[in-house]
């Protein structure tokens, strides 16, 4: 240990005792009303027109928007709820939606919920122009013919409800804080309508928010009156933490320590899919890789319940195609291969590859799994005579090779894909439309009937979900039969939390958040 | 041989020892190593993150490959490491250190001012800097410390030469007319040489030391080739529960640049001079 680490060590301890005495005068007042989160980052911005990183976990205990996204599970389909809105219509050609808005609801300064506050909030978020505002971007102009009526009017046809849904930049906001730059929200001031507002706000150390009066939504019994975010970068401790009852909630703790933590009683090991996948991009344009066989044998020769076991500790499930499940236009029964090596051995001779054939598979320095997948896979090439050379970049330049010549890039490019907000649409538009350009289709698939599916089921999003659905789905199983990727696992979503909570619910549409306001002790 | 031993004293012959060893498991590494695939890099997932035992002397790591068949391998990487740092210093500092000292006056001003450059930056962080540039790999990674090694070379040539060029030997060789080039190849080079030797290959401990810290920055070689450094980053993820993934290279590191100093500072006394600290 060097002296900076161990001066890192001990701050982290300061830092623990601190949060633990806190926790412990806190205590004395009720145990059962304080929720603490032991949070692996910081909250680098809390202005809710651009909060685009883990800021959300704070920001969606205090702002709402107007609908929450609701993922499938084994035995219901996902579906949009109601939030700040109770109903809206959309116009037969999807370009006009009308929300009717929640009646009594009001903004932590006292004001009411109006359509001039949602026009408002969403035009002060479009013409900031950072974060995730970017989805606002097929509105062309919102109108309020009344107080709790509110239209927008699109350019062209996109599933609204599902953006109004989004985890970022879809937060509405009190009129007064409009004006307000984003030095007043990160100085620990808010504007929402949600269960809570940020009474204390230490940057890199913690948030603390409290219950507000007179919340218009169901409150469970035993709810919690305060939240405590405390930032506990060190995986350790916030091992530690949770062990000891100091904190309720964490994650991001090492995958192989998991098993433990399941079997102590006074924990709950939380796992789901998350939205995030992990798949390589063959790059089409460059031999041998422009064959679908040559390209279909090294996705048989992929280890997938190796790579599930070693790199996520069995946490992880199959990838079938490039959507996970969870979302709309999941291929729960997608034709994807298993590892089989003779069958890959076959293929590769069809096609007369020799053995000495060498790839290059470029990945994010920062992504430990997509290390251990490149290794694994490499053991089981090298038996099919292909050498695999891995290499780790930093993820600028990893992308920036990407984006160069296809002739002179990569063979194959792993990284991980999640959503903005949860439509299937995302996932297979930027990975696997035509681009003119290289931007995220860095495998150079090009296929106009893939094309053609993808641009119609964006068309049917909003009007026809059911047709979209299934377009999105034909998109998909062709991207499988042309062997256009591999399509390695879905990463779990691991949260542990104390067992004594109660209402528990991971939503992977909103990544690593708790709405505390549905749990109870 | 015995007069050697008497000279270094028990803890350098320990260390001679040690570093002789290091020496032969690198060259035997796929018969010395128990299991020769995974220290190649082969997986073994089943065994994942074993502790030590029986079967694995020294545990596994993540992906359930013998930590000590990793070792051996990875000896191989960082004695290699070490040495071409040093040749490839030496090939740069050498000629530099000899033009300067042999010619002196606005040559040895313009060569060790650009020599001082080099000087100048914290050593970890030009190497550190060059890795980043050139990205990870194994030369990558030899050439970025050796830039921040030749200048102390130069140094150590320049000052011998200081001392040489005034021997009556070397100012009978110029008076009789003999050319520049051949008396520093023919008089000065074989002079400076065993010093020089002696200190080069003391240094291949704090170079494969300096190279072990790149790769655990993710700077040195690529995976699956077994690496030290790297093994130590990339256990630290599981410590302190799986301490051994970790602790085993990183005590493997201890021994062998605590071997090399420890020879280092043997022969120094002995020799009564005074050698530079080593970065």
């Amino acid at each position: 240990m060097n002296r900076r680490n161990f001066l890192k060590t001990a701050a982290l301890t300061a830092i623990a005792t601190a949060a633990a005495s806190h926790w412990n005068f806190a205590m004395a007042e009720g145990a059962s009303s304080i929720f603490t989160l032991a949070y692996p980052t910081s909250f680098p911005d809390l202005d809710p027109a651009t909060s685009f990183s883990n800021d959300g976990a704070v920001l969606a205990n205090v702002y709402e928007g107007l609908t929450r996204y609701i993922p499938a599970t084994d035995t219901t389909e996902a579906r949009i709820d109601p939030l700040l809105a109770t109903s809206w219509d959309v116009s037969a050609d999807g370009k006009t939606w009308t929300f009717t808005l929640r009646d009594g609801v009001k903004f932590h300064d006292g004001s009411p919920l109006t359509s001039q506050a949602v026009k408002g909030s969403i035009e002060r978020t479009k013409k900031i122009g950072g974060g995730a505002s970017f989805i606002w971007g097929p509105v062309s102009s919102i109108e309020t013919p009344e107080p709790l009526k509110v239209v927008f009017v699109l350019s062209e046809p996109q599933p609204l409800d599902l953006i109004a849904s989004a985890g970022f930049a879809a937060w509405i906001y009190a009129p007064s804080a409009h004006d307000k730059e984003a030095s007043w929200f990160n100085a620990g001031n808010d504007a929402g309508t949600g269960a809570f507002k940020i009474s204390r706000y230490e940057p890199g150390q913690r948030a603390v928010l409290d219950r507000v009066e007179g919340y218009w939504g169901k409150v469970p019994d035993g709810a919690f009156q305060t939240i405590s975010f405390e930032i506990v970068e060190d995986a350790t401790l916030a091992q530690n933490m949770i062990e000891s009852g100091q904190a309720d909630w964490t994650y991001s703790l090492p995958s192989e320590n998991l098993e433990a933590l399941k079997s102590n009683a006074d924990l709950n090991v939380v796992v789901n899919p998350s939205f995030e996948t992990l798949f390589g991009l063959y790059n089409v344009k460059r031999a041998p890789l422009d064959k679908v066989k040559v390209r279909l044998a090294l996705s048989l020769a992929f280890p997938y319940d190796d790579v599930i076991a070693a790199g996520t500790s069995g946490f992880g499930t199959r990838a079938k195609g490039v959507v996970p499940a969870g979302i709309w236009g999941h291929d729960a029964n997608a034709p994807i291969p298993k590892t089989d090596l003779e069958a890959a051995k076959a293929l590769l001779a069809e096609e007369g590859i020799e053995p000495g054939l060498e790839l290059v598979m470029t990945y994010s320095t920062s992504q430990a799994i997509e290390a251990v997948a490149g290794e694994l896979w490499k053991a089981n090439l090298e038996t099919l005579g292909i050498t695999l050379k891995l290499q780790p970049m930093a993820w600028e330049a990893q992308w920036q090779l990407g984006k160069s010549n296809p002739e002179a890039a990569q063979d194959i490019f792993v990284m991980f894909w999640w959503p903005t907000f949860v439509t299937p649409y995302d996932y297979l538009f930027n990975l696997f439309h035509s681009e003119e350009k290289p931007n995220f289709n860095l495998g150079y698939y090009s296929n106009p009937e893939v094309d053609a599916k993808i641009d119609e089921a964006a068309k049917l999003s909003g009007t026809d979900r059911a047709r979209a659905e299934a377009l999105f789905i034909e998109a998909q199983r062709k991207i499988i039969e042309d062997a256009a990727a591999i399509f390695m696992l879905d990463q779990p979503n691991v949260h542990v939390i104390r067992a004594d909570i109660k209402g528990y619910a991971d939503n992977p549409a909103y990544g690593h958040i708790a709405f505390v306001n549905d749990l109870s002790q | 041989m015995k007069k050697l031993l008497q000279r270094l004293g028990w803890p350098g012959t320990v260390a001679l020892a040690i570093v002789l060893l290091f020496v032969l498991v690198a060259l035997f590494a796929p018969w010395i190593a128990p299991y020769p695939l995974q220290g190649a890099g082969g997986p073994n997932v089943v065994a994942k993150l074993s502790p030590p035992s029986a079967d694995y002397w020294l545990g596994t790591d993540h992906l359930g490959r013998d930590i000590l068949s990793r070792i051996a391998y990875g000896t191989r990487v960082s004695l290699t490491n070490g040495i071409l740092i040093v040749a490839f210093s030496l090939l740069i500092g050498l000629p530099i250190g000899l033009a300067a000292g042999y010619f002196g006056g606005w040559v040895d001003e313009a060569l060790m001012r650009g020599t001082d450059v080099f000087l100048a930056f914290p050593a970890l962080l030009l190497a550190v800097l060059m890795a980043a540039a050139l990205g990870p790999g194994f030369l990558n990674s030899v050439i970025a410390v050796a830039v921040t090694w030749w200048p102390w070379y130069a140094r150590l040539a320049r000052a011998e030469v200081l001392v040489l060029r005034g021997q009556p030997y070397v100012e009978a060789a110029q008076l009789s007319g003999v050319s520049h080039w051949r008396i520093i190849l023919r008089h000065i080079l074989p002079a400076t040489g065993r010093p020089l030797t002696v200190q080069a290959a003391l240094d291949v401990g704090p170079a494969l030391l300096t190279a072990a810290a790149l790769s655990f920055l993710g700077l040195g070689v690529l995976p699956p080739t077994a690496d030290w450094g790297q093994m130590v980053d990339a256990g630290r993820k599981f410590f302190p529960a799986r301490w051994w993934y970790s602790a085993m290279p990183g005590l493997t590191i201890f021994v062998i640049a605590l071997a090399f100093s420890v020879l280092g500072d043997a022969l120094r006394e002995r020799k009564g001079g005074t050698a530079r600290a080593s970065a």
